[in-house]
């Protein structure tokens, strides 16, 4: 217990060591660019002006809190189709050579694909840029989650295998009760490379589709509203979110991992 | 257990030898059974041309050199491995497969981890008894846990249980199926001494409550044990293309004792003589292993 403790108390120690070094490099940079990147300072400045009313949601004038919320939530809606697919479909090719031999190579032709390649084929499919950038974070985070499972299900141990043979489990007991809980972490670990991505995606396609967003910010009230206070603000607020949404899959990896 | 049980078996027993052909009391029958796997290197044959009947609450093991293709001989039987020749007869009926019948404790326990002690039995229960109603799943795997002494661990995962509490859980998964038939794949292999010989009587008492009536296999590559818990001991030739060497019989009385048994001359006897046929093998090859 002790031990934990002190554990911790070093991890918070190398973390703030690892954010003074970054403040520091930043300042460093404020200071070579004379202010034309602004210093931490200036940002937080510019960080506590953003932050007011961030759930203020007028037509012309939504709040930072609003702009994340409407990313996250498309995110989350491509996230949970693709997962949705994919999931499933890693089952199928886990579990069937002949599928995975006819599946892998469209998988592999697609997989490599830039998410903004797909941007306007979804633009010309729904005629619509907020469904089209949900139909990019889609298709991009259908590719880890698929191949993770996959992976799993075609590693299941022979003992587990035999169990459901020797006592005759349905396909469906053999599905819920040996299939998922042994992929469960490979497919963990699937959802968490695609959200990572997927997060990723949202930024450059909110630049694309324009209207709102986290991407949608960026370009249009840092750049051309020329803040480079408010990019490098954003910048801060998307890594942290992405950091935040690794951990929550870590976590829920490690809670899904089984000692054998 | 009382007296008259052990000689009705005993009785059934001494009478089904007189008799060799399939009659009623034959459990299992294995008929002129190969097991070929391709291999890259071309087709290779486990066990050739092997027959060996088993009656009905008989204890047999299965004794050989690792490799000696005891374990596949084993799998003709649970149905996991389909013979290229031949075929086996269990409970009348030729095994094309794993069945409710034949319940099997596998080498390395095989118990899910993710599931509990409990739940791991259930799950078995579930599939293989499916007439059952909920309760009287409940009330079966709670009285197979009672048995082995694992109630007080039911919600326990396996990762959390030693070596013999496992091989306790797969033991009682097994017995919960309630088969006729029960296929030990070198069960205690992986316990010390100690733990083992507590299990070989833990399983023996399970086979008492049942008033002997089921037909017990079992892998194994210990002399000791063979003797103490088997009415016949198999002994295999080395493979490829492994063959019955020898069956020896084990003509002491039940219930035994472990602790007399050692000093019994029958005993002796027949530990001299499965140690004759083995000793090459547990010289050589043990000291390669």
């Amino acid at each position: 217990m002790k031990a934990k403790a002190i554990k911790i108390g070093w991890s918070v120690v190398y973390f703030a060591a690892g954010m003074l070094l970054l403040l520091g490099m930043w300042d460093m940079v404020s200071r070579l660019t004379k202010g034309e990147i602004p210093s931490p300072i200036a940002t937080w400045g510019t960080f506590k002006e953003v932050m007011t009313n961030p759930f203020q949601n007028d037509p012309d004038n939504k709040g930072i809190g609003i702009k994340l919320l409407s990313s996250l939530a498309r995110v989350g809606i491509g996230f949970g189709l693709g997962s949705l697919i994919a999931i499933p479909l890693g089952f199928v090719l886990g579990s069937s050579r002949i599928a995975m031999n006819i599946i892998n190579p469209i998988v592999q032709i697609l997989r490599p694909v830039s998410p903004l390649a797909w941007f306007p084929l979804g633009l010309a499919i729904f005629q619509d840029s907020p469904k089209a950038s949900i139909f990019m974070i889609f298709i991009c985070s259908l590719w880890p989650t698929l191949i993770n499972t996959s992976f799993g299900v075609s590693n299941i141990p022979q003992d587990h295998k035999n169990v459901g043979k020797a006592f005759g489990f349905s396909v469906w007991k053999y599905i819920t009760k040996i299939m998922l809980p042994y992929s469960l972490p490979h497919i963990f670990t699937g959802l968490r490379l695609s959200i990572g991505v997927a997060w990723m995606v949202i930024v450059a396609g909110e630049m694309l589709s324009g209207g709102i967003g986290l991407g949608y910010f960026v370009w249009e009230e840092g750049f051309n509203g020329g803040s480079v206070g408010k990019i490098l603000v954003a910048i801060l607020i998307i890594g942290t979110v992405g950091l935040l949404l690794d951990r929550l899959f870590t976590g829920l990896q490690k809670r899904f991992t089984y000692v054998v | 257990m009382s007296t008259t049980t052990t000689k009705i078996a005993t009785q059934d027993i001494a009478d089904s030898i007189l008799d060799p052909v399939l009659t009623p009391s034959t459990a299992i029958s294995i008929n002129n059974v190969t097991v070929s796997f391709k291999t890259p290197k071309g087709a290779y044959t486990a066990v050739k041309e092997i027959s060996l009947t088993v009656q009905k609450g008989e204890i047999v093991s299965l004794i050989g050199h690792s490799g000696c293709g005891k374990s596949t001989l084993m799998g003709t039987i649970s149905g996991m491995v389909k013979p290229s020749q031949g075929e086996v007869i269990a409970n009348g009926k030729r095994v094309a497969g794993p069945g409710p019948d034949r319940g099997i404790v596998f080498q390395n326990y095989s118990l899910l981890p993710w599931l509990s002690v409990y739940r791991n039995i259930y799950e078995a229960v579930d599939s293989a008894l499916k007439d059952l109603s909920k309760a009287e799943k409940k009330e079966l795997v709670e009285r197979n846990l009672k048995t082995v002494h694992l109630w007080d661990h039911k919600d326990k995962l396996p990762g959390q249980l030693s070596g013999g509490m496992k091989q306790r859980v797969a033991i009682a998964r097994a017995f919960a199926i309630n088969p006729t038939i029960l296929l030990l794949d070198e069960p205690f292999g992986a316990l010390d001494a100690l733990t083992k010989s507590n299990m070989h009587v833990e399983l023996l008492k399970l086979w008492n409550l049942d008033n002997r009536e089921k037909t017990i296999v079992m892998v194994t590559h210990d002399i000791e044990e063979a003797i103490f818990l088997s009415d016949r001991v198999v002994v295999m030739n080395d493979g490829p293309a492994a063959t019955i060497k020898e069956i020896v019989s084990v003509p002491l009385a039940r219930p035994r004792n472990k602790k007399d048994i050692v000093h019994d001359p029958v005993y002796m006897n027949t530990h001299d003589k499965l140690l004759n046929l083995l000793i090459d093998k547990f010289s050589i090859d043990d000291i390669k292993e």
